[in-house]
């Protein structure tokens, strides 16, 4: 009986917990937190890059390999007819050394 | 008509529209998020995806209830939600527990983690004992018990909360202290 009493005395305090549970106030930095994540660096994105749209930048994209294209192809002819004349040279093939101040 | 306007920018995604949403219902969503998951960082992050939740669907709300009870209802289901998330974790461990007593509380779940600041010291113990009983109890009778004792609703409230009638809510309330001490009861019994 004895045991019962206090098992029930239990019971109630346990149900009693709920009224002694004090409110919590919410972080300071939830707020911004939570603009954070609904609004993520919108703003400056904006500003930054909204002028760089998708089109522009395939459009750049082109521009870039076709400069890179037109350099090299420039650059190897330019090479190579260097090396030809530095050959002929070397070897007396050219046309202003075959004139022969004998003849 | 002033709500309409605020809906109508929360709507238009206005961000201080929902600036404002936060300061206004920042503290009371919190406070059902914590009240049935007692631990601050969880109910913060829980808080945080009701106005998330907000954000992706206020286009639905069709006006239907007020405003801030589609908001605790949101609160409230996210809260459920993420419990289910957490005991689906410790599944392995709870169908080791089916093999004790049916009335025996799973000491190995969640709430054995109880990290809430507004419960003291000496509570504690208690309020982890209560929190594992309330958590045993079927979902409706759990609603209502922990939005009207812990959360501080009154019945009209969470009779919009829950779309159910006051008398409902009245005898799920019933059925649920019925329970609590029926589980309190053997776990108290089984406990020396």
């Amino acid at each position: 009986m004895k045991a019962n009493n206090n098992i029930q005395q239990k019971i109630e305090n346990t149900f009693k917990a709920t009224e002694a549970i004090k409110q919590v106030p919410v972080s300071p930095f939830f707020k911004d937190k939570t603009m954070q994540h609904l609004f993520p660096q919108k703003e400056e994105e904006k500003v930054v890059w909204s002028w760089f749209s998708p089109k522009l930048q395939l459009a750049t994209l082109v521009c870039l390999v076709l400069l890179n294209i037109l350099a090299f192809t420039k650059w190897k002819e330019t090479k190579y007819d260097e090396n030809v004349n530095l050959f002929a040279e070397t070897y007396g093939l050219t046309t202003s050394s075959s004139t022969s101040l004998l003849n | 008509m002033e709500e309409q306007d605020f809906i109508n920018d929360l709507k238009a995604g206005k961000q201080f529209a929902y600036a404002k949403l936060i300061d206004l219902f920042q503290q009371k969503v919190f406070a059902t998020c914590i009240s049935f998951v007692p631990n601050k960082e969880d109910a913060e992050d829980i808080a945080q995806d009701v106005f998330l939740e907000v954000f992706k669907s206020i286009h639905k709300f069709k006006g239907n209830s007020k405003l801030s009870t589609w908001i605790y209802r949101i609160a409230t289901n996210k809260s459920l939600e993420f419990i289910r998330k957490k005991s689906t974790k410790k599944r392995f461990a709870f169908l080791q527990s089916l093999t004790g007593n049916d009335f025996e509380i799973d000491k190995t779940n969640y709430f054995t983690e109880i990290n809430h600041p507004g419960i003291v010291l000496e509570q504690k113990e208690t309020s982890e004992t209560l929190f594992l009983a309330i958590n045993q109890l079927p979902e409706a009778q759990r609603i209502v018990f922990t939005l009207n004792k812990i959360d501080d609703k009154s019945y009209k409230e969470i009779s919009e909360i829950t779309n159910k009638s006051i008398s409902s809510i009245e005898s799920l309330l019933f059925r649920a202290k019925k329970n609590l001490q029926i589980t309190l009861e053997h776990f108290y019994k089984n406990e020396k």
